[in-house]
């Protein structure tokens, strides 16, 4: 409205390359090892989220788990299958702030979680032997393969 | 998107206004690619049918512009145009209405019913229908100028501003200004003004009237009191709410240029139902006359057919609402109250009365208007006004709807709506005369208003749905 | 410059301002813990509807403006319209009261074409597990809890108080159903109410929680083992067990669900005097025994105390006082309606030797439980059998 088309252009061109550099500042490559997701727990696995059924319920009164599907990639302790149901303790909030009396130490660095994402996480199984909340489980009538308990889930970016 | 969302105020809205104000190249193109990403942001999918209404009205536009006056081709475009573009409303808006009352008939005559077939409805269909199909209409009445390329004319019926719920902006409103439009600190500053001003009343104060709405005719069996103050309620959010949005696409308008009409006019001050079709959403009033009214033939068939075509028109802009038979009873309501009215010579029974008492007995004909309007089926409306009138006490849980009504918070929230709905003061006029002390209270409750966004729950326009 | 071209400036630079403020701020926030900016994340991932949807969410959740305004708006709108947000309602006296357990006595159930039937209804689920369960010869007894706004209607509404109506219309109608159906169940609304009577003062609930108090748990408790010993599912054990009374503060799960300090402040730790149940030959704590012929499932309402602070004074310890005898239990807040019977189907062993299922829920769970009312199979005999 006010300004040249010269002024435009320049300021188009630092706009992207700011947009650029934002871009790519945080996206290195990472494999989500650090000293928590490789002590913890019995096993540790990469593994592709595969699918998320249904949405997160709010956590309002209550706390729960939420079993997500994960197709295993590589596993780093113990033993598991190709594909395994991870309980998420209330997976609405970021890892990092997850923990709480009832859920006992978990954590990691994912914010949020997304079909198709990788994680490297630290796993319990069985996840009642674990878990001391509601455990909503949409493959119940899927599957009986035993349910395991995340406990550590960082982000991988490969 | 929601203009009352986090997204749209602090990423699209900003990113759009900076992009938009820095290409030197054609900006109705830019615009266009915004608003289909506004739009698609409720589902992907639902930008198709846009981009296909779009297609088929500026198809049927140009062959109606390139074809001589009178001749059977422009005919053929200007029908293929109607009945494309009512089919393809029909189809998502209405086939399951159609669907579940030939399966009530059918029940009612013994035979099994049909698979209903579930039907998504896209969000603003009714809009953007009506918009693009503006277009060949006016084109075909030589009311416009064919447009110059398929990008503006895509441009007009996705413009983000207004798309979701009007102003019904018609081709030839604004057919100038997609080719020319100011770009001015006045224009943008008004604007500005507005959507403010519009944001604050629709997070301020349509949504607190919303809680006590929903809670009341959500309930099974309201108490006398508790359903008058829940439709008083209703009033207020559906008034605060769509004159929120309309200011708030008015002000987005202005500030990329363009100039919408006006859509409200103090509504509730309103004195007679003739004089509140002429206040309350005026671009629909507007539209249905020039484009259904007139075309039955207005009042130029003598006296009985003008009320005829009346409440032929109110009836169907009560089904544009939505399928369902609460608001086809609605319109009826308010075609046959106008139609009365015409039919004393545009003047109400009651318009010897005081004018004070004029305007409250509309108020109360309207509220009984919005019981149809709010109320999930004729059922419940009935329930609904049984209730109005004292022929059904409070039962079971229901007496515990004082607890959510009447507290500080709605008490509150109502009497300012009253207030502002009474003393008739409207955005666009008081946005016209800025001075520093207004700016500071636009500014003040602009912010005052973000803050209230963070700790409300998702809470769409009202008129998202039609 | 004029004054109205100011004035124009003024309010745009200010407008501008707060809108692009937000995302440049929010940006350079994430810059500077050294993280990509959020708001890119739109770029990684399909964009369709459901994608779209959580990255609106995500990013108005974590937005820096909304984490630090958003108590302060809640305590504003507190103090200034006595409003504790979406999910709780102020009543009188200091009461507080979870809203979806008002919604679900206020609005008609089963329901009509504005709040749709939830796709199971609970007396199928549960007719089915009673019929499973009495395959195995394994009784079931239902207990539906009263929500709170059902046994204290008056400390929410100024109008009960005169009227006397009886505001758990839906849950009573269930209840007959669950008669009609043949399912042994306990009515612990009407023990309540004539405690009421007998006590107007009586504290049955917590004031700011949406559970049972000690008093009105042992009630219950007592009176599901009268009912035991009347059917004769489950005789009497011999283990003894003691009480001692034990203080904790609670602030309240309603209060919790506000998570805004500055209101939690506002009102006083509520102090409860819990009876935790020790066993006298041992002095521990009550613990669960697996292997009981009594299994317990339900909600909250068996947490509280149990699980939580003090431990071992909850509803399944005083049962077991009640009936001399350690319980098995499963345990889900929110989750009786489901995920305790989805639990059962994961723990076969927990089948074995049982005589008696005793099914706790509360009333609202009826519409509102987490996962509604699957049909859930027990887990096979084989599976129990080799367990």
């Amino acid at each position: 409205m006010f300004i040249s088309a010269r002024a435009a252009h320049g300021t188009c061109v630092f706009l992207l390359l700011l947009a650029v550099l934002a871009g790519c500042g945080g996206s290195a490559r990472t494999d989500g090892a650090d000293p928590k997701v490789t002590s913890l727990g019995s096993i540790e696995v990469t593994a592709k989220l595969v699918d998320i059924i249904g949405e997160f319920p709010p956590n309002d009164l209550y706390d729960y788990a939420y079993v997500l599907k994960y197709e295993v990639m590589q596993t780093h302790r113990g033993e598991a299958p190709k594909t395994i149901y991870v309980g998420q303790y209330n997976p609405l909030k970021p890892r990092a702030e997850a923990a709480d009396a009832r859920s006992g130490e978990i954590g990691g660095n994912v914010t949020a979680f997304h079909a198709g994402e990788v994680h490297r996480i630290a796993l319990e199984v069985p996840i009642d032997d674990y878990c001391m909340v509601g455990i909503i489980n949409k493959y119940a009538e899927q599957t009986q393969e035993p349910i395991y308990w995340a406990v550590w889930t960082n982000r991988v970016v490969q | 998107m929601v203009f009352t969302s986090h997204i749209f105020i602090f990423y699209f809205l900003p990113l759009t206004l900076l992009v938009y104000y820095l290409l030197p190249v054609p900006r109705n193109f830019f615009l266009l690619v915004m608003s289909y990403i506004f739009y698609g942001w409720w589902n992907p999918w639902f930008a198709s049918l846009m981009l296909f209404a779009s297609y088929v009205n500026y198809v049927c536009g140009h062959v109606i512009a390139t074809s001589p006056v009178g001749s059977a081709r422009r005919k053929r475009a200007l029908v293929a145009s109607v009945v494309i573009s009512l089919t393809t409303l029909g189809f998502f808006k209405y086939f399951m209405f159609f669907e579940n009352n030939l399966n009530a008939m059918l029940g009612v005559l013994g035979a099994g019913a049909l698979p209903v077939i579930q039907i998504t409805l896209p969000i603003g269909i009714s809009f953007f229908i009506f918009q693009s199909l503006s277009y060949p209409i006016d084109v075909y009445r030589g009311d416009s100028p064919p447009v110059r390329n398929f990008f503006d004319f895509a441009c007009f019926v996705a413009l983000f501003p207004q798309l979701i719920a009007g102003p019904i902006v018609r081709y030839n409103t604004i057919a100038e200004q997609l080719v020319q439009r100011d770009h001015t600190m006045e224009k943008f500053a008004s604007g500005a003004a507005l959507f403010m001003l519009g944001f604050a009343k629709k997070i301020l104060l349509a949504n607190q009237m919303g809680g006590p709405a929903d809670a009341v005719f959500a309930a099974e069996s309201p108490a006398m009191l508790d359903a008058w103050f829940g439709v008083v309620a209703y009033a207020f959010q559906i008034y605060f709410d769509f004159s929120a949005y309309s200011d708030m696409a008015i002000g987005l308008g202005r500030m990329f240029g363009f100039e919408f009409p006006r859509n409200f006019n103090a509504p509730y001050l309103s004195d007679s139902i003739t004089d509140f079709w002429r206040r309350w959403h005026i671009s629909l009033s507007t539209f249905l006359r020039d484009y259904l009214y007139i075309p039955l033939g207005g009042n130029r068939h003598g006296e009985r057919r003008t009320y005829i075509n009346l409440t032929i028109v109110m009836l169907l802009g009560g089904l544009w609402h939505g399928a369902n038979w609460t608001f086809v009873i609605w319109g009826a309501f308010h075609g046959l109250l106008l139609a009365f009215e015409r039919w004393r010579g545009k003047e109400s029974v009651y318009s010897r009365l005081p004018r004070p008492l004029r305007v409250g007995i509309t108020f109360v004909l309207v509220l009984f208007s919005w019981v149809l309007f709010r109320a999930v089926d004729i059922h419940a409306a009935t329930a609904y006004f049984k209730a109005m009138f004292g022929l059904a006490s409070a039962s079971g849980g229901s007496v515990l709807l004082d607890s959510i009504l009447y507290t500080r918070g709605n008490l509150i929230v109502m009497a300012l709506c009253a207030a502002l709905a009474i003393c008739g003061t409207q955005a666009h006029d008081w946005v016209a005369r800025l001075t520093m002390p207004r700016v500071v209270l636009l500014l003040g409750l602009f912010v005052l208003a973000l803050m209230t966004m963070f700790v409300q729950a998702f809470n769409p326009f009202l008129y998202f749905q039609f | 410059m004029a004054v109205s071209r100011r004035v124009q400036l003024s309010l745009v630079s200010i407008f501008l301002l707060v809108i692009f403020g937000e995302g440049i701020a929010q940006a350079l926030i994430e810059l500077g813990r050294g993280e990509r900016p959020q708001a890119l994340d739109l770029f990684t991932r399909t964009p369709n509807a459901a994608n779209l949807r959580a990255y609106e969410t995500e990013m108005e959740k974590t937005a820096w403006s909304a984490k630090a305004l958003r108590p302060v708006m809640q305590y504003a709108r507190y103090a200034g319209y006595g409003d504790l947000g979406e999910k709780a309602l102020i009543g009188r006296d200091g009461w507080l009261f979870y809203r979806p357990g008002v919604t679900f006595l206020l609005e008609p159930w089963p329901q009509t074409a504005a709040t749709p039937m939830p796709q199971e209804d609970p007396l199928e689920a549960i007719v089915a597990f009673r019929d499973a369960l009495a395959e195995r010869g394994i009784a079931l007894l239902v207990v539906p809890a009263p929500g709170k706004p059902s046994v204290y209607p008056e400390r929410l509404s100024g109008r009960v108080a005169r009227t006397r109506t009886d505001v758990h219309g839906p849950t009573r109608t269930f209840m007959e159903r669950l008669g009609e159906a043949g399912v042994s169940y306990v009515d612990l609304f009407t023990l309540y109410r004539e405690a009421r009577i007998a006590d107007p003062d009586a504290q049955l609930y917590l004031a700011r929680d949406t559970h049972w108090s000690p008093a009105g748990l042992r009630m219950a408790a007592s009176a599901v083992a009268d009912r035991i010993r009347a059917e004769g599912w489950v005789a009497e054990g011999a283990v003894v067990y003691e009480e001692k009374v034990v203080t904790i503060q609670r602030q309240g799960d309603v209060l919790r669900m506000v998570d805004t300090p500055r209101i939690a402040a506002e009102f006083e730790l509520e102090r409860v005097d819990c009876q935790q149940i020790i066993e006298t030959a041992t002095g521990e704590p009550y613990h669960d025994d697996p292997a009981s012929p009594v299994l317990v499932l339900g909600d909250s309402f068996l947490r509280i105390y149990e699980r939580d602070e003090p431990g071992s004074a909850g509803f399944i310890a005083h049962l077991a006082r009640e009936m001399k005898q350690s319980m098995a239990s499963i345990v889900s807040d929110g989750g009786a309606s489901t995920l305790v019977r989805q639990e059962l189907q994961r723990k076969p062993e927990l089948l074995r030797g049982k005589k008696l299922v005793i099914w706790e829920f509360v009333e609202r769970d009826l519409r509102f439980g987490m996962e509604g009312w699957k049909l859930v199979s027990l887990p096979n005999t084989e599976t129990v059998a080799a367990s």
